[in-house]
């Protein structure tokens, strides 16, 4: 018992696990967020305990705390026995990205897309390199959906107060909510084309956190006509091999978003 | 012109390497074809439970080599799911696991399997496709190659047999011979993707679009071509 272990001890509480809440609150933000833009759809069946553990990188105790709070939080159902699981419950308020900007410092925003921008820059130029006829063939199936599904969208973006006209309203329009998946998609697709599984896998990342905020921009109308056209340049320069103007116009279409959240986050 | 014994000795080890993953995919394919056909044969339509019957099979071939192995339904084929694939891989203990994972395409734009390679050249009549190396992130968020065949059942295609190799465990079977050749040499799939190489010049994943200089001849009855430089 002398100096030496007391030295240990102090050790001991530096290696000390970091506090739960933080991914707690991680894992529930996420998956909330998911399920208020109609990502996961009313009624789905999450997956089991064990995979979606696996899949989110927590312990099954994390995860289990996690749903325990959407469950408070109306946002699933769990089903006991056979058949049984985790169902999602299409909450009764949309999506609220002045709730979700306002814990955000300016230079948090700012850092989020950064990190976004330069992932999705560097994927993009590596997938102008590497891209054969069927990953450009991909990428213009995606645009052709989203052109699609984009005409039929925008009915209820933005507008969360004195929506509560009723629960096909709670996840934004059907369309809204496809054609956030499309946009997700698409990006996944520029991720893969680039051949490394670590871009893709942090752009999936990238997209749970800062892709709500994101989208919440591209469903205004007014942003619409940009963002197609983004897109669309996106897959130009990745079929062209414009390895440099892929990447310029992937980091702009994020500083874009963000320049929106920005001064959206200086209104609150 | 005779060609070096390295050059034969390296397209042999591919197609050596593939056809052992696609005997596994025939006994896939056959056992599936037999499950749905005795369930035929009883007078009804197949369900997802049905092919559960393929568990054990599908989790004893996962290996050194294949880290997921399955059937996956044409849409429509069941009678309880539009869209179903029973496919067990390596967990990340190194235990077989079955993927888990709800297909249904409204709720997620990933879901549509029937666009991915692995999936339409079966569809279109392929007996052997191989897919990749690509980045998965439809099953497994890894960098794997595919190789697929065609499951009938009645002379009709009711879905797709399937194996994943993860592409560095290629690269690892093939390199060694590769290194043999006295010359840059790499193996091509057939759109031009980068399979495996001797060379830093060009990597696994790179795109070959054909070069003055290379040459390039097929391996086995496989759609691959192994590339030579000088």
């Amino acid at each position: 018992m002398d100096s030496a272990d007391s030295a240990d001890s102090a050790r001991l509480v530096v290696f000390a696990p970091v506090d739960n809440t933080a991914r707690v609150h991680a894992v529930v933000r996420r998956l909330a967020d998911a399920i208020a833009l109609g990502l996961l759809a009313d009624g789905e069946q999450l997956p089991s305990e064990a995979e979606l553990a696996g899949r989110l990188g927590v312990s099954t105790v994390t995860l289990r705390e996690a749903l325990m709070a959407l469950r408070q939080q109306g946002l699933i159902e769990t089903r006991r026995g056979r058949g049984g699981g985790s169902f999602v419950q299409a909450p009764a308020r949309p999506f609220d990205l002045d709730e979700r900007l306002l814990p955000l410092t300016l230079e948090e925003l700012r850092d989020l897309g950064d990190h976004y921008a330069a992932i999705a820059g560097a994927a993009a130029r590596l997938a102008a390199l590497r891209s054969l006829p069927g990953d450009v063939e991909r990428l213009r199936r995606s645009l052709e959906e989203m052109a699609e599904a984009g005409s039929g969208a925008g009915s209820v973006a933005g507008s969360g107060a004195g929506s509560d006209a009723g629960s096909d309203a709670g996840s934004g329009s059907g369309s809204d909510a496809g054609l956030r998946r499309l946009d997700g998609r698409f990006h996944l697709e520029v991720a893969a084309a680039s051949q490394s599984a670590r871009l893709t896998r942090e752009e999936i990342r990238l997209q749970a956190d800062i892709g709500p905020l994101i989208w919440a921009v591209h469903d205004d109308p007014a942003h619409r006509g940009r963002v197609r056209a983004e897109h669309a340049e996106i897959a130009r320069a990745i079929e062209a091999g414009d390895d440099v103007r892929a990447r310029d116009v992937a980091e702009s279409h994020v500083a874009n978003a963000v320049e929106h959240l920005l001064e959206r986050r200086l209104t609150l | 012109m005779s060609e070096p014994s390295a050059v034969g000795a390296a397209a042999a080890r591919v197609g050596a390497t593939l056809d052992g993953v696609f005997a596994t995919v025939a006994r896939v394919r056959d056992a599936s074809a037999r499950c749905l056909g005795e369930v035929r044969g009883a007078g009804r339509a197949p369900v997802s439970a049905d092919l559960a019957a393929l568990g054990p099979l599908l989790s004893a071939h996962l290996g050194p080599l294949v880290c997921g192995l399955g059937f996956i339904a044409a849409p429509g084929l069941l009678a309880d799911a539009a869209w179903y694939l029973e496919w067990w891989q390596t967990g990340p203990g190194g235990a077989p696991s079955r993927l888990l994972r709800d297909l249904n395409p409204e709720s997620s734009a990933l879901y549509d399997y029937t666009g991915w390679e692995w999936f339409t050249g079966p569809a279109s009549g392929a007996e052997k496709t191989v897919c990749g190396p690509y980045v998965d992130y439809f099953c497994s968020d890894e960098y794997v190659l595919t190789l697929s065949a065609p499951v009938r059942v009645g002379g009709a295609f009711a879905g797709v047999a399937a194996a994943d190799v993860f592409a560095r465990t290629f690269e690892n079977e093939i390199v060694p011979a590769l290194r043999e050749i006295p010359a840059p040499a790499f193996v091509v799939n057939a759109p031009g993707r980068v399979m495996a190489s001797n060379t830093a010049r060009w990597t696994p994943g790179a795109a070959y679009r054909g070069r003055p200089g290379f040459a390039a001849r097929p391996c086995g009855d496989l759609s691959l071509s192994l590339v030579t430089a000088g």
